[in-house]
């Protein structure tokens, strides 16, 4: 009795539209938490629900066999961001309240809406999974040099990781120069010396 | 014939099997926000997230196997080191307003 990947496809109720049951519920939670953390009239009770939509994002890049970047939503969306966001409200003062949600901006929700149908219009424009006329499929040449070369040029297991890392590793190492630049820029607007908390 | 025979002859393996337990678990994770909207106290929502990210290693490990790929227990570990943070963080930030870490 091996566990396979490939034919899950078979129980599936939903398989016409293309989605399984666990990214629909997985989609449900995300949207929820999404929905709820812009609606809750208390910040701690938004950061809290925004952490429950950090762990379901993560879910979501995992199924997806996304590990890198579900990983960094693990550590980066689930850890670090929660404590940020406390430390900055612990510098602010809280509006006392009793309204447990937020009054909802109806043009604010239309201008988003807009927004987000303008971005969806541009999703036909990607070539579909798998299709051999897409950019990736169609250079194999580039693509297959890479997959083939990437552990015994740069030593990373990872293809995506042995790209990042190495073959635009100035690039990267560019944009870590522009985050610690914006570090120094907000330690010498804070007028202190080191990050404390 | 057992249960798990049964289904194995409908045409279901282990796999399958797995998946539906980790929508289960999904479904779980959305009944658990009503803990997480209703409160009343935010002590109650960080109890909810938490059950939540514990929840969530579950559903990881539950996927790692149902899909073939173990790597997801590497997330799946990173989740479970990182679950505590959050509460601790929102703890202290409750108990003695201004210090977090």
């Amino acid at each position: 009795m091996s566990v396979a990947a490939p034919q899950l496809a078979g129980l599936v109720p939903l398989q016409s539209v293309g989605i399984t049951p666990i990214e629909a519920s997985l989609f449900v939670f995300v949207l929820l938490t999404a929905v709820l953390t812009a609606l809750f009239r208390d910040v701690l009770a938004s950061i809290v629900v925004f952490a429950a939509y950090s762990l379901g994002l993560a879910l979501l890049y995992t199924f997806y066999r996304a590990p890198d970047v579900g990983l960094t939503e693990a550590a980066i969306g689930a850890g670090v961001t929660t404590v940020f966001l406390l430390l900055t409200i612990a510098k602010t003062t809280r509006p006392a309240t009793d309204a447990r949600f937020e009054a909802i901006n109806w043009p604010a929700v239309g201008v988003c809406g807009l927004f987000v149908l303008v971005v969806a219009a541009t999703l036909p424009a990607f070539p579909a999974v798998g299709d051999p006329a897409s950019p990736i499929l169609a250079n194999a040449d580039v693509t297959g040099y890479y997959l083939a070369n990437a552990y015994d040029e740069t030593g990373a297991e990872n293809a995506v990781t042995a790209v990042l890392a190495a073959y635009r590793g100035f690039d990267t190492f560019g944009e870590a120069i522009v985050v610690f630049a914006a570090g120094i820029a907000s330690l010498l607007v804070l007028g202190r010396e080191v990050f404390t908390a | 014939m057992s249960v798990a025979d049964a289904a194995l002859i409908a045409g279901y393996t282990v796999g399958d099997g797995l998946l539906i337990a980790a929508t289960l678990f999904v479904t779980l994770a959305i009944a658990m926000l009503y803990r997480a909207i209703m409160g009343p106290t935010n002590q109650d929502r960080v109890l909810a997230v938490n059950v939540l990210g514990t929840n969530t290693v579950v559903i990881l490990a539950l996927l790692g196997a149902a899909l073939g790929e173990p790597w997801f227990l590497d997330i799946a570990l990173v989740y479970a080191l990182l679950n505590f943070l959050m509460s601790v963080a929102i703890s202290k930030f409750t108990v003695e307003r201004g210090g977090v870490i």
